[in-house]
């Protein structure tokens, strides 16, 4: 490999084709006399501009389009250094860091000598040593594009946004149940918003037997093995879920917020007697059909009991996650809308109250097409407000543009799978901790299963990984017609 | 059948003491429907002063009887060495041809004339013997002439005739000892601005020089008035930049030379005045 040419932060590198050189690959461009390296990373490979290849190529297409055919005696085997300089392809490069004495410092501002310098294959082992990306809590995400093992920290997630990102069928929500996992093993809490029921297996393994993570994993469906009872509920929250989820206007919130006091005083706080102290409340007729309304969506959710002995206390599956680490899986499959809403605003509500209290010292949400369910001011909620009280998301999608361009910009770390559709690949590259032209080049080549990653978690050195296989029987697959 | 040849020639590098030349040939024929060809090289040769004429006389005496006239002669200069290796295996390709088709036609790049250095009479007249033995027509197709009547290029001569067309040429005379083993005609065998000197063996009756023209014709592709055989012979042989990059590398790589660009010296005394070399 020879250095070509540098502009800004982007090198050229000619490769010859017995130098096997991929996207995503890094390059390690020394200048021994400079004692400093550079670190280089392919975004895209290109043929070499030879001149007369067109010659070449169309000298061999004169009969319609066919190859025309014939002998060629050439005694002193010219024909493979053609084919060795027309096969000559340019690396473009994004500079990642130089390396001097062993330290990384993220400058491009020198230039290494292009006749003297070495270029070699970086492996991502010695990439990762460098950027000092081991720690004490290791994830194993699976192979390197050098198939070497691919490890990040559990700490580098540690109070993080994340977003794992990809087209259909590329291997999102596996990433994600294998982030899970490790968390929950090292006595994390974490709780999942699921809304195709494909975490509730988490504890089984492939042929149905129960796995390490059995206990750990807490599967609640709401109207189901999930109920709350209204005694168990904090005004607040139920408030939330009127406001935010049930669009209750304020003027009626105010008359709800007197009638629960009323009811919490006489401990009577029971769905029949709020309905009954709705009916009887002294108040606008107007007011009183809004606050009706809602109740009787609360009613028909089935998420709400009278029956404390029916009522699953989500604290309970909370603290038992808080002491052994666990995950807390919400099954949203097959709820409704409304009813899904109601659920999420309560989780999230009870979540800030266990944190506040101190209840639970921190807990990573993994929330799959959060859109579906998240109200609008919830976003810059989680972003913001929520991971000072020790909520780390992790969003999960395939329609990138669903999420907001400020969650991109304030996301600490990216799982990005295959895109091709150029709007999805926009959207993802307007994320601060990488350059659009990575994104761009590598997303759209990515195979299934490999995911480019991004962020601190590799400290800013985009590395291709293929994501390892799971031993976890696989739910939430597509239902086929013609599957036999 | 159809078949035609042609060689190129390039100088690749220059050394200290003399240049490294290419050369290569093709032979393309049309049997049917499709186009075949043999190609042979790229052969490289590093000619000085000192192996120009042994390098000369080794390749002209291992592929032809040298005539009495030649042994006289004095090898090639070093500037004419690419042209003229070049030319010694465009007769050998073009002799071999003639000595193995049977009933063809034979596409020459160039005229039929001799007596010159590099085509000795007794050469082409021996291609043209053997050719016309083995019921071959020879037409030779020259891109460039410098034949003139009344001042003008023969090629120049535009008739009120739909083409294609044949000219024959009477009365022409070479300067001596150059001799003409065909007759000349002026050939536009298609539509379009082109038109071509084209020799024919005059040994050959003038009905069957047409009759040749007409296989030619009916037999061939024409575009702008060029048979497609030959056009292919010359695409196939001609160095593209890319196969001088490779023969630059194979030097290298076989021989241990380094490649170093010459300074232009138009571009150095002239700056942005000079066009450099190749336009001089």
């Amino acid at each position: 490999m020879k250095l070509y040419r540098k502009e800004g932060n982007i090198v050229q590198i000619l490769s010859f084709p017995n130098e096997t050189v991929e996207k995503g690959d890094y390059l390690l461009v020394e200048d021994g006399e400079a004692e400093k390296a550079l670190i280089v990373q392919v975004i895209d490979v290109q043929f070499a501009t030879i001149p007369g290849v067109l010659e070449e190529l169309l000298r061999s297409l004169p009969d319609g389009g066919e190859l025309i055919q014939g002998e060629d005696v050439d005694p002193l085997e010219i024909a493979s250094h053609i084919t060795y300089i027309q096969d000559a392809s340019l690396l473009v490069c994004k500079i990642r860091a130089t390396v001097e004495n062993e330290y990384l410092n993220p400058s491009s501002s020198w230039l290494p000598s292009r006749s003297q310098s070495t270029i070699k294959k970086l492996p991502i082992p010695t990439l990762l040593q460098l950027a000092k990306t081991n720690g004490n809590l290791p994830i194993n995400l699976g192979t390197a594009k050098d198939s070497s093992p691919f490890t990040i920290d559990a700490s580098s997630l540690d109070g993080r946004l994340n977003i794992i990102t990809g087209k259909k069928e590329t291997g999102k929500s596996h990433l994600s149940k294998l982030l899970m996992v490790n968390l929950v093993q090292y006595k994390a809490t974490v709780v999942v918003f699921d809304l195709n029921g494909e975490y509730l297996s988490l504890g089984m393994t492939t042929d149905g037997k129960r796995n390490v993570n059995y206990d750990k994993i807490h599967v609640l469906t709401p109207s189901q093995n999930f109920k709350v009872a209204l005694k168990q509920v904090n005004l607040h929250v139920l408030l939330g879920i009127l406001v935010h989820a049930l669009h209750l206007p304020g003027t009626s919130a105010r008359e709800f917020r007197r009638i629960w006091k009323e009811l919490r005083e006489k401990d009577q706080l029971t769905l029949h007697e709020l309905g009954e102290a709705i009916r009887n409340w002294n108040c606008n007729q107007h007011v009183r059909d809004a606050l009706f309304s809602r109740f009787h969506a609360l009613v028909n959710s089935s998420f709400f009991t009278d029956n404390i002995a029916e009522a699953t206390l989500l604290e309970e599956s909370l603290v038992k996650a808080k002491d052994h680490g666990g995950a807390v899986i919400i099954n949203l499959r097959n709820t409704s809308t409304i009813d899904r809403q109601i659920v999420v605003e309560y989780i999230l509500g009870k979540l800030v109250e266990s944190l506040t209290s101190w209840k639970l010292k921190a807990a990573f949400l993994f929330a799959e097409e959060a859109h579906l369910y998240l109200r609008e001011t919830y976003w810059d909620d989680i972003v913001t407000r929520m991971r000072h009280f020790g909520i780390f998301t992790t969003f999960i999608t395939n329609q990138p543009d669903t999420i907001r361009e400020n969650i991109y910009r304030q996301a600490d770390n990216i799982f990005l799978f295959n895109f091709t559709n150029e709007h999805d690949l926009d959207v993802v590259s307007r994320a601060a901790r990488v350059d659009a032209e990575t994104v761009r080049s590598i997303a759209r080549d990515l195979p299934p299963h490999h995911c480019l990653t991004l962020g601190k978690v590799v400290r800013d050195f985009p590395i291709v990984a293929r994501v390892k296989a799971l031993d976890i029987k696989t739910m939430g697959e597509t239902r086929l017609f013609f599957a036999g | 059948m159809v078949a035609a040849v042609d060689t190129s020639t390039m100088k690749i590098a220059e050394t200290n003491t003399g240049i490294v030349i290419a050369v290569r040939g093709a032979n393309v024929w049309k049997q049917k429907e499709n186009y075949r060809y043999t190609r042979l090289g790229p052969f490289i040769f590093h000619i000085t002063e000192e192996n120009r004429k042994d390098i000369f006389n080794t390749l002209e005496k291992a592929y032809f009887t040298p005539t009495r006239d030649q042994n006289r002669q004095t090898a090639p200069t070093l500037q004419q060495m690419p042209t003229r290796i070049a030319g010694l295996l465009e007769r050998w390709l073009q002799a071999m041809l003639t000595k193995t088709m049977n009933g063809g036609l034979i596409l020459f790049d160039g005229s039929l004339t001799s007596g010159t250095t590099d085509t000795p009479i007794r050469r082409m007249k021996e291609i043209l013997d053997n050719g016309r033995d083995r019921k071959n027509t020879v037409l030779a197709f020259s891109k460039m002439t410098n034949l003139r009547v009344n001042g003008c290029l023969i090629t120049d001569f535009a008739l009120d005739h739909r083409p294609p067309y044949l000219l024959q040429t009477l009365g022409l005379r070479l300067k001596p000892p150059m001799v003409t083993l065909g007759d000349v005609y002026v050939a536009k065998l298609s539509k379009g601005n082109c038109a071509f000197r084209l020799d024919i063996d005059h040994q050959i009756p003038p009905e069957s020089r047409i009759e040749a023209v007409e296989k030619l014709l009916g037999n061939d592709l024409i575009s702008q008035s060029y048979p497609e055989t030959l056009r292919l012979a010359h695409i196939l042989c001609t160095f593209t930049a890319n196969e001088v990059l490779a023969m630059q590398h194979f030097i290298t790589r076989k021989c241990g030379l380094q490649i170093i660009n010459r300074p232009d010296m138009h571009r150095l005394l002239f700056g942005s005045f000079g066009k450099g070399e190749n336009y001089s």
